[in-house]
């Protein structure tokens, strides 16, 4: 007898019930134990004297510059381009869809040592020397975090934009608007909800980026140390109580933006 | 007016093959027609909503074909009706007032006299997620007008209204279209509601305008077997001479049959009556002889889950219907004698 036939009716219903609850307990206890563990470790006040550090009061304020700014202009250029994608039909429409969602499934680091790579061919070099440096300074960490985020805001504004009824634009065409000013007025207020929900999300991933900012603009200290860099120094340097620290700094802040998100949006825009 | 010229158009499952339609200044004209035949492609086209590839839209001498939709000067009210949902009533009500930057006072007052018009002026700060089917048309119509537009475009809107909401409604459509003389064109699957409303009726059928006329023109002259079958093969019966009985009633004499019917006119020429409407009984009902009538069957067809059959009245032949299972336990048989009922309030009277 195959176990389908065994689980059937009530018992079956029941069975089943206890073992996904069971698992859904495991995973959960699983990260209570680590968060707890880490609580147990920690002596609070060697953990409060680093938080005030001026070390790690330089990667909180980087990284929280670097992550805005990342973030701002990643909601600019993602705007366009996921209402592009949402209502545009093109010719090769699929081939750009996935394209852009590579950065999604590529490895952060892969992304970053990408990036590196390209600032050492001509074109890279001509920016590097004549507009930008990117390579282990901080507008590194900027574009380090934009290339890792851009996919992820693109894909939730997408799915924004997809959920808005075209009538509503069509409405407010013969009302007045032109197809800009429609997009103003009309459309961005009802992506209000998917347009907070993406800056949150991208901003919180911007924050805990690391791979591809370490490749891109190195770890170095009181220069492009971000929050999740100092936690690799730290444990590199086997400094344990400052990299706990820097994890609570992480978690609270990761808290928060899912605390935020759930007030806005309900369940609708987590990943 | 407008004129639709040679209009074809191919979207998605739905087209348009050669519509040519000519509709005057402050005409009621409804698009009939079934599911999926493309009326709300049509309307759409009127508003500037799709490009068209073949064909034309005049207005007033005008080719209008180019214009953006905010360029035509239409009010449109969707089936769904689109109502904004980060606006409360009177937001909506006046976006495109403000859109248009009209002065603030003008805005107050045009949104206070349609909200009074319309009956809306209550709901003015009101959340419009909150609101009931009646009230979002309402609105919706509210929107619609507030500029002033020269040609107003209805997508079935009673359409998600309960009846008794969108008999109401049909009254106040008509008492607005009447009181603000604006061309409306209001596109609806509902044989009735067109009835009751239209100047004219256009049907409309797998993206082709089948027929253009009066209610009369298509209830009494189908134009083809299309328009006929939409319609419902109604049962026309002549009337030769008919008497006034006094408190709004009517007997008619339709070949030999004395029909008495609601009626305020002076003359009735021709009842339309669909074979639904006929109650069909083997033995003799009880109640008044009120429009009830002894005929002999002469013809039976099966019509898909129904059974079709003709009845001889008087020198009239009338079609009616049964459902399949009903008909055989009633045991009609060709040739025997039946008692029809005439449903009153379902007479079409021209």
């Amino acid at each position: 007898m195959s176990v389908f036939q065994v689980l059937k009716g009530v018992r079956g219903e029941r069975v089943f019930r206890i073992a996904t609850m069971g698992i859904l307990a495991f995973l959960t206890l699983f990260f209570i134990i680590i968060v707890v563990a880490m609580v147990a470790y920690t002596d609070w006040a060697t953990l409060i004297s680093t938080l005030i550090s001026e070390e790690i009061l330089f990667a909180i304020k980087l990284s929280l510059i670097t992550a805005t700014v990342a973030s701002i202009i990643t909601i600019a250029i993602a705007i366009p381009v996921a209402y592009a994608i949402s209502q545009a039909e093109f010719p090769g429409k699929n081939i750009v869809d996935t394209i852009l969602d590579l950065p999604i499934v590529i490895s952060p680091i892969a992304l970053g040592a990408a990036l590196l790579v390209f600032s050492n061919t001509p074109i890279g070099r001509g920016i590097e020397n004549n507009i930008i440096r990117f390579v282990f300074e901080v507008p590194g960490i900027i574009l380090a975090q934009f290339t890792v985020i851009s996919a992820l805001a693109v894909r939730l504004l997408k799915s924004t934009f997809d959920s808005i009824d075209p009538r509503y634009e069509q409405v407010g065409r013969t009302l007045g608007c032109s197809k800009l000013k429609v997009f103003f007025r009309v459309t961005l207020p009802l992506a209000r909800d998917g347009l907070i929900a993406s800056s949150i999300l991208t901003w919180a991933k911007a924050m805990g980026e690391f791979g591809a900012t370490v490749t891109l603009a190195g770890a170095t200290t009181f220069k492009t140390e971000t929050l999740p860099i100092a936690i690799f120094l730290s444990l590199a340097s086997a400094d344990v109580e400052k990299a706990v620290a820097v994890i609570f700094i992480l978690i609270v802040i990761a808290a928060a933006s899912l605390i935020a998100l759930r007030k806005i949006s309900g369940r609708s825009y987590q990943i | 007016m407008i004129e639709i010229k040679n209009l074809s158009l191919h979207l998605g499952n739905f087209f348009l093959r050669d519509i040519n339609l000519t509709i005057d200044d402050r005409e009621y004209f409804v698009i009939l027609g079934p599911t999926g035949a493309g009326k709300t492609v049509l309307i759409e086209c009127l508003a500037g909503l799709h490009r068209l590839r073949k064909g034309e839209i005049w207005r007033d001498g005008n080719n209008a074909t180019a214009l953006a939709p905010e360029e035509r000067e239409i009010g449109y009210v969707p089936q769904d009706y689109a109502l904004f949902p980060f606006l409360n009533v009177l937001g909506n009500i006046t976006f495109g007032l403000r859109e248009k930057k009209y002065p603030k006072t003008e805005i107050k007052e045009k949104a206070k006299s349609l909200a009074h018009l319309l009956g809306i002026s209550h709901l003015l700060n009101r959340d419009v997620r909150a609101l009931s089917g009646g009230e979002k048309q309402r609105i919706a119509l509210a929107r619609a007008l507030a500029t002033s537009p020269r040609i107003l475009l209805l997508d079935e809107p009673l359409s998600s209204l309960d009846v008794s909401t969108s008999k109401y409604l049909r009254l106040e459509l008509r008492r607005f279209h009447e009181e603000l003389e604006i061309t409306t064109i209001h596109v609806t699957h509902n044989l009735m509601e067109a009835e009751e409303m239209a100047d004219r009726i256009g049907i409309l059928n797998k993206g082709k305008l089948e027929q253009v006329g009066t209610s009369e023109e298509v209830f009494f002259y189908p134009k083809n077997e299309t328009v006929s079958d939409f319609i419902g093969t109604p049962n026309i019966l002549n009337c030769n001479h008919c008497n006034p009985l006094g408190h709004g009633l009517m007997e008619a004499h339709c070949g030999g049959v004395p029909i008495i019917l609601p009626y305020e006119g002076d003359v009735v020429k021709r009842i339309a009556l669909f074979p639904k409407d006929i109650y069909v009984s083997a033995s003799k009902p009880p109640g008044p002889e009120l429009n009830r009538f002894k005929g002999v069957v002469t013809e039976i067809k099966p019509y898909s889950s129904l059974i079709r059959f003709k009845v001889k009245v008087g020198e009239n032949t009338l079609l009616t219907e049964l459902p399949k299972d009903r008909f055989e336990d009633m045991g009609i048989k060709l040739g025997q004698e039946v008692f029809l009922i005439l449903k009153l309030r379902r007479l079409r009277v021209y």
